[in-house]
């Protein structure tokens, strides 16, 4: 077993067109149908908890999670799966609606789903003891996220922090065809400056001050100014 | 012989029935084996909680009996079928209404959108606890109006 909430893309997409043209955000869920392999599995016939453990593997399209305890619930009243507890060693790799890759760790996992007045509440929070992380990979830009409390919320598509936090992120290392990632910096068209003056000076420094201006007396870096007498 | 043993005394709501309708092989083997057990609340006396059944039931020592291709009906108080399972073989202690097995056991719900399957299982009738030991494979839907525990 192993309890699987998930990503279809195509479905999504339907989705946020229908809540669009709806003016809700009524979301499809995150899982749909969950695929659970594991050691263990336990319940009561027609009760309202299932309870897998050992090596549960839960899977769904877009959606892979392993942990060693998987306990799935309805409510007392009846009605939908809407609450699935993950514990121990729990890592989730799983694809968003933008394409955006994720890669999540931590010792706790609760997903949630809920409906209230329209409006769609699904989310799966992370939390343990280690900090829980999540890494984003979007194009060519990965992100990594630590904190106490990380919350994916499905339903808007994005993640909040809670207590102590910390984040890194940048482009893909190199060793990629992709390509370079359009920035908005300044590039200095050097075509037109005197021989000499291209040097690795950044951009608007003193490489672009033509030789024998009054304004290129400086010494290159690292080099101390001549004393004045 | 066994048969007509095994219904003595269980007829009262909340008891076992058992009931074999086909003729002995052997002493003690019985084939078409049910054995019922229904609501003990009020008004559904009379509702049938759950009906285990065998091709063939071969009785052993301490109340127990081997039961071939083994089959579990659990049922909603209104009467639909809330879950079924199937074994190849189990052993069912009919002295406290529980059934066990090494081998493999398929569940599913009455309406077939969750099921769970594996290796070794124990099945206990009076509060419908059971549990899977090996290899277990589950498969539900979220959101499905299926109660997780089929």
């Amino acid at each position: 077993m192993k309890m699987l909430y998930l990503i279809a893309l195509t479905a999504l997409a339907t989705g946020t067109t229908a809540r669009a043209q709806m003016g809700t955000n009524t979301a499809p869920h995150f899982l749909r149908l969950l695929d659970i392999h594991a050691d263990i599995a336990e319940g009561i016939l027609g009760g309202h908890t299932f309870t897998n453990r050992g090596h549960v593997h839960a899977s769904s399209p877009g959606f892979d999670m392993t942990c060693e305890q998987l306990v799935a619930s309805s409510p007392q009243s009846g009605g939908r799966v809407n609450h699935i507890v993950a514990e121990t060693n729990v890592v989730i790799d799983a694809t968003d609606s933008k394409g955006q890759t994720v890669h999540a760790t931590s010792d706790k996992a609760v997903y949630d789903y809920s409906v209230e007045n329209g409006v769609t509440n699904e989310t799966v929070t992370l939390t343990g003891n280690p900090q829980p992380q999540v890494i984003t990979h979007q194009g060519t830009f990965v992100s990594t996220n630590w904190a106490d409390v990380i919350i994916w919320d499905r339903a808007n598509n994005g993640f909040r922090s809670i207590g102590n936090t910390r984040s890194i992120g940048g482009p893909t290392s190199a060793g990629t065809n992709a390509p370079p990632a359009a920035t908005n910096e300044l590039t200095a068209t050097k075509m037109s400056l005197p021989p000499g003056a291209d040097t690795n000076f950044p951009p608007g420094k003193l490489d672009l001050i033509p030789s024998g201006h009054p304004g290129n007396s400086a010494p290159p870096p690292g080099r101390p100014p001549p004393l004045q007498r | 012989m066994a048969g007509a043993v095994l219904l003595a005394g269980c007829t009262k709501s909340g008891d076992n029935v058992v009931e074999n309708h086909a003729p002995q092989d052997a002493p003690g083997h019985t084939r078409d084996f049910t054995s019922v057990k229904y609501f003990d609340a009020a008004p559904f006396q009379q509702q049938m909680k759950s009906r285990l059944s065998g091709a063939d039931a071969q009785p052993l020592p301490g109340g127990l009996l081997v039961i071939k291709q083994f089959k579990l009906e659990t049922f909603n108080t209104n009467g639909s079928r809330q879950a079924i399972g199937e074994a190849p073989e189990c052993v069912y202690d009919m002295k406290n209404g529980a059934a066990n097995s090494a081998g493999h056991l398929r569940l599913q719900s009455g309406d077939g959108k969750a099921r769970v399957e594996g290796d070794g299982f124990l099945w206990r009738q009076d509060d419908s606890f059971f549990i899977i030991s090996n290899h277990t494979h589950e498969v539900f839907e979220i959101g499905s109006e299926t109660n997780i525990g089929l």
